[in-house]
């Protein structure tokens, strides 16, 4: 616990001197927990447990250009690794890119967490204490692990994020022209500032859980309505977009104060939403960040506020055109607009109602509160709500009209949508189902409209032609929980390091997928159905409960939320992605009482040896996705990312036929070992749902399964490669370590392939493995990469 | 046989991606005797099929017909699904283009069967943007020769069809071809 010694005091001797303490942490007097060796690390402290990493899971580069334009001496043609003016070569520029992406990453949720921070301690006083719920001790594993106190107050955050933040300042210095030469080192600074992300996550949503009072780590949160489809459209709709739930909140409060909140829709875009949800289960999720678009054009809102990250940078245009006042509340995103944070409410009304101005940078959230409700209502009053994307068919049908199928359209689209063919079936035929099918996988990023020589308002004709399918979407999304309970880490941690539960799989990020919005449903209930623990956040959660079966059900209405086998957990909106980070830690130190004051790389090295946990982002495409992913990766936790995620330039993927890589320390025997490649990359990208799914069951597999645990594992790799790829898997072999480890239904047939197909010496009457596996089955197996990890171990 | 004639103009080497840019070079866009040419040559050549296989039958088709015709398939993305139902056994099935990849940037690798690196891969059903990417890391930090024989033209490979996604019979008449003309001498 800290200890607070704060106020000003005087001394009897000595008059006229004041000595002020503004605040003392003594974290020793009431946490007896050791201090590990790296508490507060900076960029070198934990470059050891990096270099270890990346030795074996090589950095992969994918440039997206091979020329650099940073500094005056360029721009500078950095083509098969050519070194520029400044003597960085293409390998060592991306790796500073994705440094870069990573810092801005972290930037967002540790300023968001910052905002919020400062305004729950003005708001409830930096004494509140933390209390997450009667299950949950272990309140900030992260913090813990990686800045070793243990926060009890609103306040003790602050230390944590004036770590994250200074880090994020360190790291952002080294991507200057004319510092690292080494790509590794970078990777390295990437992997430190992801890692300040995780911290700034967890700030962020601690802070918010509880000064908000949010659910604390309930299984059984409220469901509530999700989908373009869910809003009344006779009533008022204040649509919140962005991440930081700080201005929609008083809204909510106002209206509930009026008793007025059943008369407006309160309805949000991406992750602000979880959090109004969270805070009033009352509020509505029209959608994850691709809906903006959709719903604006629609004129759906009667008002839009916007605060911060993911927010379209024209969404300021979008809602003039369709005459909706926009808030803009983010001192990140303030849109050239007006300051009306110190007008009267009066004033801002006016001035939005009359058109004065198309909106207002307004930060004060409780006077937002007030002046929302109010535009909101006459802007409805004003409308006419049977527009919706054209005024008539015809209107309709002319945009159609103008297409020339130059394909100009197709060839910016991100996904190459064949926007010419429905076009031209439609002029042909009348008939728009072509353009309906492109829907469910346009992101709306309004990229063809730029590109096409016709005006054609390509977005507002797809939906216009998917309109009953759009407005059909509704469905039910479980509301963020916060953390894991660490009763139920008590009761998981050992099945899942011994691999009885064969994995966590964590679906999260953005919404930029390969193909249809369904297929990631498919792969999740792939899981689910395994007995799999899913957990889930983002926007990947938000679509999550605007997918039904073919009973019109979806995975939250199916699955019960809580962390164990089978279950189906959301923990909230991005920032809430520490929980899951968290998750892993707690296994180590609850189940595994390994400490976690200040002690990162053994966590980690626990984490890569032990737990089957794997990200999963089917769509990323924001730069605080290749933070959280990088900041896993550090934890020793596999990400697969969708096809677009090899835009961030950059992978993790280990070389299996390397021998000499892959080993660990066996405590047990005291001996360096050389072990299967599992996981065999921390970073991977897939094309198609079928090799996700794939890759996702291999990628749980660790070298401390236990027999039981393995034989679990290899069963749902082999099933599922033989179901979707149509064989078994190229390299099962190379997991077998003994007869135990095989799947007991195919275990005759998996001996005889591996002895007539691999040469290896079985021994047929006991159904025996003589010969043949890269090393035995050890039940005491003992495994770390850290050599510091080896010998305190050793010691006892 | 159908046959791309010689007085059949090809449309033009448009990107996938107008912005898809780099300063070093862009693949040439081939016709098909050229593309027979290279796999002919080469000592080691595959070919490596990608997702979009699941949506269009006819690229399991042609992808079976240059198996017949003696060249190894890695199969990716679950394309190797319909190619063993139609007796193809791929070299692997369960890695990704992303692994393929990288395995194919160490130059110490023997490639899967032991036999020795790839020197010519074509690439047949993928992602445009996704293949854009690995096309990317090949061309900057190996040797390899490229091939991309997809519907778009991929400025990163080093050779590639053109663009043909106006005309998919074209498209079907010039894999046709080059399967002829590797089996034809």
């Amino acid at each position: 616990m800290a200890l607070n010694l704060k106020g000003s005091f005087v001394l009897d001797e000595l008059k006229n001197v004041q000595i002020t303490i503004g605040k003392i942490l003594e974290e020793g007097e009431e946490w007896d927990e050791p201090v590990g060796p790296t508490p507060m690390p900076g960029i070198a402290d934990l470059r050891k447990w990096d270099h270890t990493l990346l030795e074996r899971y090589e950095p992969f580069y994918a440039p997206m250009q091979d020329f650099c334009t940073l500094c005056t001496m360029g721009p500078c043609d950095l083509s098969s690794n050519k070194r520029g003016a400044c003597g960085i070569d293409l390998k060592t520029a991306k790796a500073r890119l994705v440094t870069i992406a990573c810092s801005i990453g972290a930037a967002a949720h540790t300023a968001h967490a910052r905002h919020m921070l400062d305004y729950v301690i003005e708001q409830f006083g930096e004494d509140t204490p933390i209390d997450l719920g009667p299950d949950v001790n272990v309140e900030a594993p992260n913090i813990r692990t990686i800045i070793g106190v243990r926060p009890r107050t609103l306040g003790d955050l602050k230390v944590a994020l004036e770590w994250a933040e200074r880090e994020i300042v360190k790291v952002l210095h080294s991507t200057h022209i004319g510092n690292e030469e080494s790509l590794i080192d970078y990777e390295s600074k990437a992997m430190h500032v992801s890692m300040c992300d995780h911290i700034g996550m967890e700030v962020a949503d601690i802070a918010q859980i509880v000064a908000f009072n949010y659910p604390k780590a309930e299984p059984d949160t409220p469901l509530v309505d999700a989908g373009f489809g869910v809003v009344d459209r006779t009533k008022p709709v204040i649509v919140v977009v962005g991440h930081n739930v700080m201005y929609a909140r008083p809204v909510m409060d106002y209206l509930e104060e009026q008793g007025r909140l059943d008369e407006f829709e309160i309805t949000g875009l991406c992750c602000t939403v979880h959090d109004m949800t969270r805070y009033n289960a009352r509020a509505k999720v029209f959608g994850p960040i691709s809906y903006q678009l959709r719903v604006i054009r629609a004129g759906l809102p009667d008002i839009v506020i916007s605060d911060e990250q993911c927010i379209r940078a024209d969404l300021l245009e979008a809602c003039s055109l369709m005459g909706i006042p926009l808030i803009a509340t983010s001192d990140a995103a303030m849109r050239g607009l007006p300051d009306a944070t110190d007008w009267p409410v009066e004033k801002i009304v006016s001035a939005l109602i009359n058109g004065e101005v198309p909106g207002v940078f307004l930060s004060d959230p409780e006077k937002i509160g007030q002046v929302a409700p109010i535009v909101a209502e006459e802007v409805f009053r004003k409308k006419d709500r049977t527009k919706l994307f054209f005024k008539s068919d015809d209107e309709f049908r002319e945009e159609i009209a103008k297409c020339t199928q130059c394909m100009n359209c197709v060839f910016t689209c991100p996904h190459s949508l064949r926007i010419d063919q429905g076009m031209a079936h439609a002029q042909k035929t009348g008939d728009v189902s072509k353009l309906a099918e492109l829907e469910d996988r346009c992101i709306a990023c309004m990229k063809c409209e730029q590109a096409c020589p016709k005006k054609i308002k390509i977005i507002n004709v797809i939906m216009q032609s998917n309109l009953q399918n759009l407005y059909a979407k509704t469905g039910m999304m479980r509301v963020g929980r916060g953390p894991i309970q660490d009763t139920e880490i008590r009761k998981v941690g050992q099945p899942i390091v011994f691999g009885q539960i064969p994995g966590v799989i964590a679906p999260v990020g953005c919404v930029n997928y390969p193909d249809l919005k369904d297929d990631l449903r498919e792969i999740i209930e792939e899981f689910l159905r395994r007995k799999y623990i899913v957990v889930t956040s983002g926007c990947h959660a938000m679509d999550i409960g605007m997918l039904k079966d073919e009973e019109g059900k979806t995975l939250y209405e199916k699955y019960p939320g809580n962390f164990d086998a089978g279950g189906l957990v959301n923990v909230g909106a991005c920032v809430a992605d520490s929980h899951i980070a968290g998750a892993a830690i707690k296994i180590a130190n609850i189940f595994a009482m390994r400490p976690l004051r200040g002690n990162y790389a053994e966590i980690a090295d626990y984490a890569l040896n032990r737990i089957g946990a794997v990200g999963f982002s089917w769509g990323p495409y924001s730069h605080k996705a290749a933070s959280i992913a990088t900041g896993f990766n550090r934890l020793g936790v596999p990400v697969v990312v969708g096809p677009h995620g090899t835009k961030y330039r950059r992978a993790y993927i280990g070389k299996p036929w390397k021998k000499e890589k892959w080993w660990v320390y066996d405590i047990k025997t005291g001996e360096k070992t050389y072990i299967e490649p599992a996981p065999d990359a921390l970073l991977i990208s897939v094309e198609t749902k079928e090799e996700a799914i794939v890759q996702l069951a291999k990628l749980t597999i660790r070298p401390n399964d236990t027999g039981m645990g393995r034989q679990i594992k290899l069963t749902h790799y082999l099933e599922l490669s033989k179901k979707y790829l149509g064989r078994y898997p190229d390299d099962w072999p190379i997991y077998v370590r003994s007869e135990a480890d095989l799947p007991l239904r195919t275990k005759d047939e998996l001996l005889k392939i591996l002895e007539d197909e691999h040469g290896w010496k079985i021994d047929w009457e006991k159904k025996k493995i003589l010969e043949g596996p890269i090393r035995p089955l050890d039940p005491g197996f003992n495994p770390t990469l850290v050599e510091e990890v080896f010998e305190k171990y050793s010691r006892k | 046989m159908a046959q791309v004639k010689k007085e059949e103009k090809y449309p033009i080497a448009k990107r996938f991606d107008i912005a898809d840019v780099q300063v070093s070079r862009e693949a040439q866009a081939v016709k098909p005797e050229v593309i027979a040419r290279q796999i002919k040559r080469a000592k080691n050549p595959v070919l490596v099929t990608g997702g979009y296989l699941l949506k269009e039958p006819e690229l399991v088709d042609y992808a079976v017909k240059f198996y017949e015709k003696g060249l190894k398939i890695i199969a990716t993305g679950g394309s190797s699904k319909p190619l063993i139902e139609r007796g193809v056994e791929p070299l692997t099935v369960s890695y990704t283009l992303h692994h393929f990849t990288q395995y194919m940037l160490d130059d110490e690798w023997q490639g899967f069967d032991g036999k020795g690196k790839y020197d010519v891969v074509l690439f047949l059903g993928f992602i445009p943007y996704y293949l854009s990417r690995m096309l990317s890391a090949l061309k900057h930090f190996s040797k390899v020769t490229t091939i991309s024989i997809d519907q778009f033209y991929q400025p990163h490979a080093k050779f590639s069809f053109t663009n043909l996604t106006r005309n998919k019979e074209l498209h079907y008449r010039m894999l046709d071809e080059i399967i002829n003309l590797i089996g034809g001498e």
